[in-house]
Parts: C-alpha cells; structure tokens; sequence
C-alpha cells in the first residue's frame, strides 16, 4: 500500500497498490512492479502521467512477451501460443494455446531436431578429420532415420495447418445454385438475421463470413454467390470467389432445393465441389415442402435434410460438421500446433531440406549431406528459438577421440 | 646506436616470415629479427602441412602471393589429398615437409627479398611514446626505432618446458625462452595468458619395426599448394607409416598417469583440444585401446621419426616404456623425449580482425602468439598483419578479408573474439560457407584482392585470370546449348534418375546431374548435334575439374549466397554504432550498451557470439533501417 503523490506539487494523487516481482521470477525474467490504482479513468491518467513524467515510457505492442522470450521465460512457439491466447474466441483455441505455452510441441520439435544434430556430428567427425578413425557414415541408417524425420516433420506440419485451421475458424463454404436458401441457412446456423434473403435468385454477390462456435471450435461460415453459367459479369466475379472460397475449405456445404428436382445447375455445384477435392456433406433444404431431388445421385457423401424456414435438421447439420472435425483429428486438441508465418515457412525449408538430404544420399558427397542437415538443423532452430548450439567442434571433441 | 625501419618484424617462424615478406614485398624498408639465424621457419612440432582447412588457408596464401605453398611445394617429401571421397568442399592436401629443406629455402627467400634485413637478436623491449610503438632494444644493447612493429613471437614468451615433474625455462627444441618483452608489452597495457602445447617423442628410423606397420604412401598426382603446381606431378615420394595402440599401450599409459604433468598438475591445464596428448586421450576416453600412431620422417632420409599420436610430457622412462608398448615400436629409441611447453599468449580480445592491438597503436600481433596453433594458422596471420603493417603506415584502409569469401576471413575474425580457453584451429567446421570456400576456388576468390594490394605480380595475375576466364566461358557455352534430349543421352539422363526429362534442357543442367561427367558430353550429345557434333571447350584435367564442380555446386552456392548475404551485411556494420537517441528507445538496454561498446568490431561478431538474439536482431535492423548504416553496402 502507498501513495501517488505528484513530484510537482506533492499533491495526492492516489492510494495505490504496489506488488513487486523480482527477477527471475516475473513474467519477461526482469525486476518488474505493477501498480495497482483505483479505476477511475481520470486517476489512471493522472497516475500514468506522473510516471512519465518521471522518466518511464509506454510498453510497445508484445514488448512484455519479447522481454520474455529474449529472457529465456518463454520460447518462440510460447510468444505464438500467448498471441494466440490473448486472441482466442473459443475454449478450443484457448486451450490449443495454453498447451503450446506449456511448451510440448517445443519439446516434440527439439527431439526431432537432436536426431538431426546427432548426424550432424558424425559427419562433421569424418568430414573435419578425415584421418581419424572415426566410424564412417552407414548410409542405409542415415536414409532409415532421416525417413523417419521426414515422417516426423511433415506430421508437425500438419498439426502446424490443423492448428491454423482451429485458430483462424474451421472454413466451411456454403454454396448452391441461386435460391436454394443458402443464406437463409446461414442466418439459421447462426440463429440470427445476418445475410439479405430475398425471393429474387443471385441476391448475395460477395461472400459473406460469419463465425459460430461448433462443441468446442470456431467455425467460420462463408456464404457464396450462386453457381451457374454466368448472367451477368458481377455473377461470374461472385462464383470466382466461390470457386477461390473452396480452396481453402474445411469444409463445402452444397446446398439443393428439396422441393425442386435437381437441374443442369445443382450438377455443376456437385462437379465443382468435386474438382476442387474438398470434404462435402450435402445439404437439402427447404425439407418442410415436399421432396422432389433425389439428391444421392449426385455422388457420395452424407446427406443431411434441413429446413432453413423451421430450424429442423439444424442440429443434426451442425453434428454432421463436428463429425468431419472428429474424423479429421481437429478435436485432439493437444495435437495441434500453432505457428506464425516465419515460422511455418522455416518449418517448410527444414521440410525441405531433409527431403533433398534423404533424395542426395548415395549421390551427394557427404560435405553437401552435412550443409543440408545444417540447414534443416538451423531452420527448426528458428521456429523452436533453439538457434544457440554448442559449435560443432565442441560437439565432436565431446563425443570422438580427435588427434594427432 | 640506433637505425630505423618502418616496419620490424619479431621472431622469423611462419608468421614473421610472412609478415616481413608480405611488408618488403609491398615496398617498405623492413627489419626482421629473430633469436636465432638457424632456426628460421622452424617447425617444432608435426613435420607437415595442409589438412582440412589449414590446407584452405595454405592455398589461399599462395593465391595471395604469400611464401608458404612455394615453400612446402618445393620441399615436401609427401604429398597426398584427404577426404577424396567426401566432396570438394572439404577436400584438401596434406604435405609431408623436409623441415631443414623447408628452413633453408625460407631462409634464403628471406635473404633474397630486396628491403628485407634480417638480423639474429633477442629483443626484450619495446620502446613506446603517447601509447604508440616507437622503436625495440636487444639484449646486446643494441635498438631499432621503427613506426609499425609485428610482434610473433610463437611460443617463446616466458616459455616454460616441462617433462615429468621437472621444468625449466626454454623455447622448443631445447631454444632459449624470450624474456622481459612480454613484461615490456604488458607494461604498455597488452594482457596477456598462459597456454600449453606439447609434441610428442622422436625415435631413430633404424629402431623402427616397419613390418608390423602399414605403409602410407604419398600420391603423386597430388599437385602442389600453390596454383602454378595444381597439376603436378611429383615422384620418388617419401612413405609414412601407421600402426595402432592396443590394450598394453592404454594400460602401460595408466600406470604412469601419476607421473604425468596433467596429474601432477604442474602445468596450466590449458592445452589444444584437436591434438591432446596420448594421456589425456586415456583419462577423456578410458574405453578405447585403439588410437592411431602415425610414424612420420622428418625430412627426406632423415634418421628421426615423429609419432603422430603419443604426444607426452611424461618423464622419459615413463616415454620409453609407452612407446616400446606399441607395435612396431617395441625397440624404438627416443632421440629427442616429448615434452610440453607453457607461454604467454595475448587474452582475447587484445587484438582486431587486422591484427593490430587493440590497446597499444602500431602494434601487430601474428601467430602462436595470439593463441592459435598451428603453421598455417600463424602463417595466414603474418600475412595478414604484414599487409596491414604496411597500409596503416601508408595511411590505407585496413585489409580485412570476410568469412564470407576466405578462410583468412574466417581466422582473423574468429581470433579478434575468440575467447575459448585452449588454442584456436582451423577446420572446415569454423567456415559457415564451405561450398564456397572450397580449395579449388582460392585463386578465383582472392587473386583479384592479392593483385590490387600489390603482392601477386602482373604476369601472374594474368595467368590466372586468363584460366579462370576459360572455365567461366566453357561454362556460359555450356548453359547457352539447349538440346532436345534422345537416344543415349535420353537413357542417361533417366538411369541418373531425377526425372528431369523436359523437351528442352541446357547442357549446363545435364552436368548437375552426379552420374554425369564433362567427358561423357560428346559420346551422349551425338544425336543432339545442331550445328555439328559437340565437342569440348576444356581438355586440361584441372579445368574440366575445376567447371564440374562448379556447376554441381550452383544449386548449393545459390541456397549458400542468400545467407552469405546476411552475413557481409552484418559485418559492414561496424561498432561502435552511434544512433540517434530517439530510434535507439526501441531496444534493450543490452543491446543499446552492445551497440556503444567496443567489444566487438562488427554486428556479426555479436550474433556469432549469440549477445544479439534474432529477435533483437530484427529490431535493430527496422531501427538502423533507410541505409543509415555506417558502412558501403554493394562491392560482392
């Protein structure tokens, strides 16, 4: 407990709260204190005011948790994970988040990247000291193991995009020929009024996005433009969209119109969704008039039956996309990993790296083997923050008998 | 009495040799003294040259127009190449020396140079005003003013040998110590350490049991270090010969462990990690009975034989029984016993990247003496510092060669901030960018800059230039030549695998592929012919080898040249770096000090040294930002 008091005139300014972190342990690693004031905006000013005036400074965006990891207190995938944290909309991605502070996909990544530095080494041994007599490189173990890392790193990738998917909201693309309801789908999800719907086809021409929380995960609706052959140019800029939305997708939601047989249009929707190889589960709607599609021959896939108008099927549409989640291991939530784009591009390079290593043995002199091991090594030092190793000299006077 | 010299040079091993040879050569008037006339270039240590990386830096020298790749290839009696099979990036020769043979020529080189003057003398002072050198004394009283001094002294400063658990003061080789000059210099500020080293015991040739040991012959397509001698080749070699210790050598080496100076601790603990002696191998590695023993002449015909491998400073019968415990070497007789040897070396941080102090001005240090080991290593350094001798008297810019185009970058960077505690080496593992510090490209990385700093001749630069030229235009065609791919070639191309079979490919392109060599062109491009038959550019062996790894490399020298980039940026921003106050808010309090000290000559010693994080790296970058950077950017 203590008082603000301004050095200019000595007035009171507040009774304030003081707490005191020493370092190491706060949360950037340094001397921190924080301030506790009463809320009162004009006395948090005041209080702010005199600070500065004493020589303190604002904190810049994500300076705590720079000061933090520069520190040692958290690693780069934990500064990702507290971004994504402070971010988070659904208890899904809170947690996807909270696990990475903690630091396991950290640790998964350093395991794999400890096999790569092990090779490095005996390498390095041969390379460095060639008359030595140091074990040569089996060939056939390395191609074994590094098949191994290969395997490895391409699973963090995919739970790096899985992770991505759960931060950014699971893309599931609505689409259909004009007025089979589409929108008023959307607005049925979302049990509220959010997309135009009118009685006139070709209505919505942008793309709509819109987010609902589906069990645990974000999911982000995106209401498309009507498929057909195109009426007019600002209906063909709109299915270019459709076409670009079903590129990323999660998930695509054709929608027919259930009191309608199915025309040359409803087919094109089907082919589209075929050719751009996305998970689908149809939709038909308008299930409170009576049936006239005979939907299921328009290929594989589950079918739901939905009433935009009553809200029936509602539930078992917004079931049938948790399922896809399930199946798709997205619900495993502490598989997942989250990355920036540096990082997911450096992943992308140690990727690469060790598949041109596991391609060139046999054909490649070991020196290029080793650049390549090196560079894999120092790319996933880059999205772990393990960039620090002991000099590869060290290493190899460490574990061989070097010397003449 | 007193006469002067612009530039003298202390102590004539591998780094004053260099040093007083690169200073007249560039047209100074230069002293050179040493302790003793008869042990010029001496090499008390292994009798060879070269290796991985040093072997680098050997070639680099005499792309420079420095002395030592003349000198071994005109007097080694072996030569060979190393990692053949492991690729051209860490491929190197290794050369078995003549060490009188090689004395004597460096001696006669040096008496030959025109404004060279060598004179024998024992400095033990040097003479200082307003914190700059100003001249040396000897102990005969006699004194020399000067306005550059090169100090590379080796080993010598306060040497101490120990064997057993007795000790005297000494230089190698049974040398006097030098001193009172590492007082007179610590008296002017420069700080100083002590290092260790130790060589290993010399048998007689005849006591040798060469049958229970393999024979080493040498490789006489080898060619030689300098690049007038690529293509060599060199007969009548000398053999060396390789035997291995087994469970009796370990177990004789335990027993007298007690009385070896790392126990008895009589010495500083501070020895090269790359060549302990067999006692240390027995304490860091007790389960190994096998270590390799190389048994190597001294020179041609020479009745002495070095072991490479049983380094000891153990007392002599302790050496004796050691060395009788091998094979091949059960009646060996020591003629000159191993011993150890302690010095003062200057404490990190003491000297720049040009090899001037950092503490006393127009002082150079070079070699052993600045806490490397090695000949090549102290060679690289004496040309180094007699460069930069010369152009700091003629008010030049300093010559600092770049890690990122020389081995002679990487040395003299990773010395101004080497703080390990044992003795610096040169191995590929110090060169980030290997692939394109290769052995063969010494000429095409540094003859340019050796001919601008005057030390590599008209006619020669030429030579080269035209050589290389030939290969650069053999390379062009060769990318210029689009052919459609049939018959032979077509099968080729899909046996070397890796799918590649467009419509239309360069030739260029067909030569990355491993399997294919620049010979097999004409015998595969017989169905391609626009224009008539294909026919080779390039018949000499060194060019088609030169161009094949040239072009096999490309795709890793592209990857290699972004971060090559990286680093040439960082170190063209050199510290001390003044910033405004206001754009240096933005970062820590650490780096802002890091920025303002001078413990480091350029950005990229901080982040090697890992006191500049990436992060932080990132920052300060967007904060120097709009080219406010103080030095030129540009010039590859």
């Amino acid at each position: 407990m203590g008082t603000v008091r301004d050095p200019a005139d000595g007035e009171v300014v507040d009774q304030v709260v003081v707490t005191t972190f020493p370092a190491p342990h706060s949360f950037t690693g340094e001397d921190v204190a924080e301030i506790s004031a009463h809320g009162n905006p004009v006395v948090l000013g005041r209080v702010l005011g005199v600070l500065l005036r004493g020589g303190a400074r604002a904190a810049e965006a994500g300076e705590f948790a720079r000061r933090a990891f520069l520190n040692g207190k958290l690693d780069l995938l934990g500064v990702e994970a507290m971004a994504q944290v402070l971010a988070a909309a659904t208890p899904g991605q809170a947690r996807v988040a909270a696990n990475q502070l903690e630091g396991l996909p950290t640790r998964r990544l350093s395991a794999i990247r400890a096999r790569l530095l092990d090779h490095h080494v005996r390498l390095e041994a041969t390379l460095n000291f060639p008359e030595d007599a140091i074990e040569e490189i089996d060939e056939r173990r390395l191609a074994r193991d590094l098949a191994g890392v290969l395997g490895d790193l391409e699973r963090f990738a995919a739970a790096a995009r899985h992770g991505g998917l759960v931060a950014g909201g699971l893309p599931v693309v609505l689409l259909g020929r004009p007025n089979t309801g589409k929108s008023s789908l959307l607005n049925a999800l979302l049990g509220r009024e959010r997309a135009i719907v009118t009685e006139i086809p070709g209505t919505t021409r942008d793309t709509l996005e819109e987010t609902l929380t589906v069990g645990d995960l974000p999911v982000k609706l995106i209401d498309t433009a009507g498929l057909r052959a195109a009426a007019d140019r600002v209906e063909a800029l709109g299915m270019a969209r459709t076409r670009a939305a079903l590129d990323g997708a999660f998930l695509a939601l054709p929608v027919y119109d259930g009191a309608e047989p199915l025309g040359a249009d409803d087919r094109e929707v089907a082919r589209v969704v075929r050719e751009a190889g996305v998970a689908l589960v149809s939709v038909v709607n308008k299930a409170d008039l009576p049936r006239r599609a005979a939907v299921e021959e328009l290929g594989p896939g589950p079918v739901v039956r939905v009433s935009a108008l009553t809200g029936e099927g509602v539930p078992d549409l917004l079931a049938a996309i948790r399922a896809e989640a399930g199946r798709r291991g997205l619900e495993r939530l502490e598989e997942l990993v989250l990355l920036g784009a540096q990082q997911s591009e450096a992943l992308e390079r140690a990727r690469q790296a060790v598949r041109r290593a596991l391609d060139g043995l046999g054909s490649i002199y070991h020196d290029m083997l080793s650049v390549e091991l090196e560079e894999a090594i120092r790319q996933l030092g880059l999205v772990t923050g393990e960039d620090v190793d002991p000099h590869t000299l060290d290493r190899i006077f460490e574990r061989f008998c070097i010397g003449k | 009495m007193t006469s002067h010299f612009p530039v003298i040079v202390v102590g004539a091993g591998h780094a004053g040799c260099e040093a007083a040879l690169a200073a007249a050569r560039l047209g100074v008037e230069t002293l050179l003294l040493t302790m003793n006339l008869s042990t010029v270039a001496l090499m008390p240590c292994n009798p060879s040259i070269g290796g991985p990386g040093k072997g680098h830096l050997v070639r680099e020298i005499g792309a420079m127009g420095g002395e030592m790749a003349a000198c071994i290839d005109h007097t080694c009696v072996q030569l060979k190449w190393l990692n053949t099979s492991k690729g051209p990036a860490v491929r190197s020769r290794r050369a078995q020396a003549d060490k009188r043979a090689y004395r004597q020529r460096m001696t006669a080189t040096l008496f030959d140079t025109p404004r060279l003057t060598v004179r024998q003398g024992q400095v033990t002072r040097v003479r200082a005003a307003g914190g700059r050198v100003t001249g040396v004394e000897l102990e005969t009283g006699i004194s020399f003013s000067c306005d550059r001094l090169v100090i590379a002294t080796g080993t010598y400063l306060n040497g101490r040998i120990i064997i057993g658990p007795r000790s005297w003061p000494g230089g190698p080789h049974n040398q006097r110590a030098a001193l009172g000059l590492a007082e007179s210099l610590g008296e002017l500020g420069v700080p100083w350490r002590r290092l260790q080293t130790a060589t290993p015991p010399r048998v007689r040739r005849g006591s040798v049991g060469f049958a229970a040991t393999r024979e080493l012959p040498g490789d006489p397509e080898a060619g030689g270090f300098l690049w007038e001698h690529r293509a060599r080749r060199l007969a009548g070699q000398e053999s060396c010969w390789l035997t291995f210790t087994g469970e009796r050598t370990i177990e004789t080496v335990r027993r007298h462990l007690p009385f070896s100076p790392l126990v008895l601790a009589n010495i500083t603990n501070v020895g090269p990690k790359h060549c302990p002696s067999i006692d240390r191998k027995v304490l860091n590695f007790p389960g190994q009975f096998r270590h390799q023993i190389f048994i190597e002449p001294e020179g041609r015909g020479s009745a002495e034989m070095y072991l490479q491998g049983l380094t000891t400073s153990m007392p002599p019968a302790s050496q004796l029984e050691v060395v009788r415990s091998v094979p091949g070497l059960e009646e060996a007789e020591i003629v000159r016993y191993g011993y150890a040897i302690e010095y003062d070396a200057l404490a990190p941080g003491a000297m720049r990247k040009t090899m001037e102090s950092r503490v006393v001005a127009g002082l150079f240090t070079a070699g052993q003496v600045n806490g490397t080991s090695g000949y090549e290593e102290a060679a690289a350094q004496g040309l180094v510092a007699g460069i930069n001798a010369v152009r700091s008297l003629r008010g030049e810019p300093p010559w600092v060669p770049s890690r990122t185009e020389s081995y002679l970058g990487v040395l003299v960077d990773d010395l101004s901030t080497w703080d390990h505690p044992e003795p610096y080496r040169m191995t590929p593992a110090q060169a980030e960018f290997r692939l394109h510090l290769r052995e063969d490209s010494a000429e095409a990385r540094l003859a340019a800059a050796g001919r601008a700093l005057g030390l590599v001749p008209e006619a020669r630069h030429e030579a080269i230039a035209d050589w290389l030229g030939r290969i650069a235009g053999e390379i062009r065609r060769l990318d210029g030549l689009r052919v459609s791919p049939s018959g032979r070639l077509l099968e080729r191309l899909s046996v070397a695998g890796s799918g590649g079979l467009k419509k239309q490919v360069a030739v260029g392109e067909i030569l990355q592929r491993p399997a294919i060599g620049y010979r097999d062109l004409p015998g595969l491009l017989t169905e391609e012919g626009e224009g008539g038959p294909f026919s080779l550019g390039l018949t000499a062996p060194d060019e088609i080898a030169y161009l094949e790894t040239e072009i096999r490399y490309r795709g890793y020298a592209a990857r290699e040249a972004e971060r090559r980039a990286e680093t040439k940026r960082l170190e063209e921003v050199r510290l001390p770096l003044v910033l405004p106050p206001e754009r240096a808010r933005a970062l820590s309090e650490a780096t802002r000090e890091l920025l303002s000290s001078s413990r480091f000559e350029d950005l990229g010693q901080a982040v090697r040294k890992h006191c500049l994080s990436r992060a932080e790296l990132a920052i300060l970058w967007a904060v120097i930002g709009d080219g406010q950077t103080a030095a030129g950017d540009g010039e590859e």
